[in-house]
């Protein structure tokens, strides 16, 4: 059977949980909104000198979600082409 | 029987209906050949033939109708509905753009910023110049009504005065949408908002400008003594148009122009 000889890595891996905001087929929105909550968050709790460890939830969706190509193409935009709010 | 016995018009041999289906043919070609190959020779040809056609064909219908007597009630009432089937028709058409519009405005997509206007596009303020287009159409609405009531009344000068005043509204409109459309801080080109703005709009402008044509032919006609007060089917059709166009402008001017500000 395909995958029975791989190494099953150790701990917990959860996905990302229902979110009532989205409970249709469609989670583009999810994985997007996900996206545009980390930024601020990491940018809140280091202005108020906290630890940025809560902002992982956010990190982690939006990981989870969004096919590897998106995730790459918004986090590596560095010339102010991003047209997101953040 | 030397004499038909039924209220129909049997209309003689025509060459227009050929003439107007080759130019359009040649139009579709014209376009090709313009947006392809940058020529508009195909083009210049096919719209000189269908204005021509069109000319003809309508003076035709105006022979047949005021001078000749042909235009019975019941050849009539086949007018108006052929008048409101293809009203219907430009009503479909247009419900298509405003679809395009609402697909993409109500779901931004991530690639426009996840709002709409989309991130970077500055919309018009739609308190200027469109609410001043709107007033502007709306008042043309009025005067085209108060014409059809003149020339119901028989009265002639009230006619062409509110004939006139409609034409100089419709011509205003044009001159000051086609001024907004210099000042627009975005082209059909940007993005999807571009798009819908420019193609939605354009064509409703269009329709001004066939609807101010159509208007300006009823006048010319009101001036040589064509319409009678109640018997005047093609004025009839151009007010049936106007108030469409009006419509039209409407909904674009509160989707558009309101709503998607």
């Amino acid at each position: 059977m395909l995958g029975i000889d791989c190494p099953k890595p150790k701990g917990r891996w959860p996905t990302a949980p229902f979110d009532p905001r989205f409970p249709k087929q469609n989670q583009t929105r999810n994985c997007y909104q996900n996206l545009l909550d980390y930024r601020p968050c990491v940018k809140r709790m280091r202005r108020r000198g906290k630890s940025t460890q809560p902002c992982e939830y956010y990190f982690r969706v939006f990981h989870a979600l969004c096919p590897m190509s998106w995730v790459q193409r918004w986090t590596e935009i560095k010339d102010g082409t991003f047209a997101g709010k953040i | 029987m030397t004499h038909q016995t039924h209220s129909y018009h049997m209309v003689n041999p025509s060459p227009w209906p050929l003439t107007g289906a080759l130019s359009a043919f040649l139009m579709t070609s014209g376009l090709i050949m313009w947006f392809h190959f940058n020529s508009l020779i195909l083009l210049a040809l096919s719209l000189l033939t269908n204005t021509l056609t069109m000319y003809q064909w309508w003076r035709d219908i105006v022979r047949e109708s005021t001078f000749q007597g042909h235009h019975t009630p019941t050849v009539q009432k086949g007018l108006r509905y052929g008048m409101i089937l293809f009203i219907l028709s430009e009503a479909l058409f247009f419900m298509g753009f405003f679809w395009a519009f609402y697909h993409s405005s109500l779901a931004p997509t991530p690639e426009l910023g996840g709002s709409w206007p989309p991130t970077g596009i500055h919309p018009l303020n739609p308190l200027e110049v469109p609410l001043l287009n709107t007033s502007v159409l709306l008042a043309s609405g009025v005067s085209i009504t108060w014409a059809h009531h003149s020339l119901m009344e028989g009265n002639r000068k009230h006619t062409l005065q509110a004939l006139l005043i409609t034409i100089m509204l419709g011509l205003y409109f044009t001159l000051l949408q086609a001024s907004e459309y210099y000042e627009t801080s975005f082209t059909i080109s940007d993005g999807i908002y571009g798009s819908t703005f420019f193609v939605a709009t354009g064509f409703h402008g269009l329709h001004v400008i066939i609807g101010s044509t159509f208007l300006i032919v009823c006048f010319m006609r009101q001036l040589t003594f064509h319409f009678t007060s109640n018997h005047h089917f093609g004025f009839e059709a151009a007010a049936w148009y106007w108030h469409f166009v009006d419509v039209v402008w409407l909904f674009l001017y509160i989707s558009i122009y309101w709503w998607g500000s």
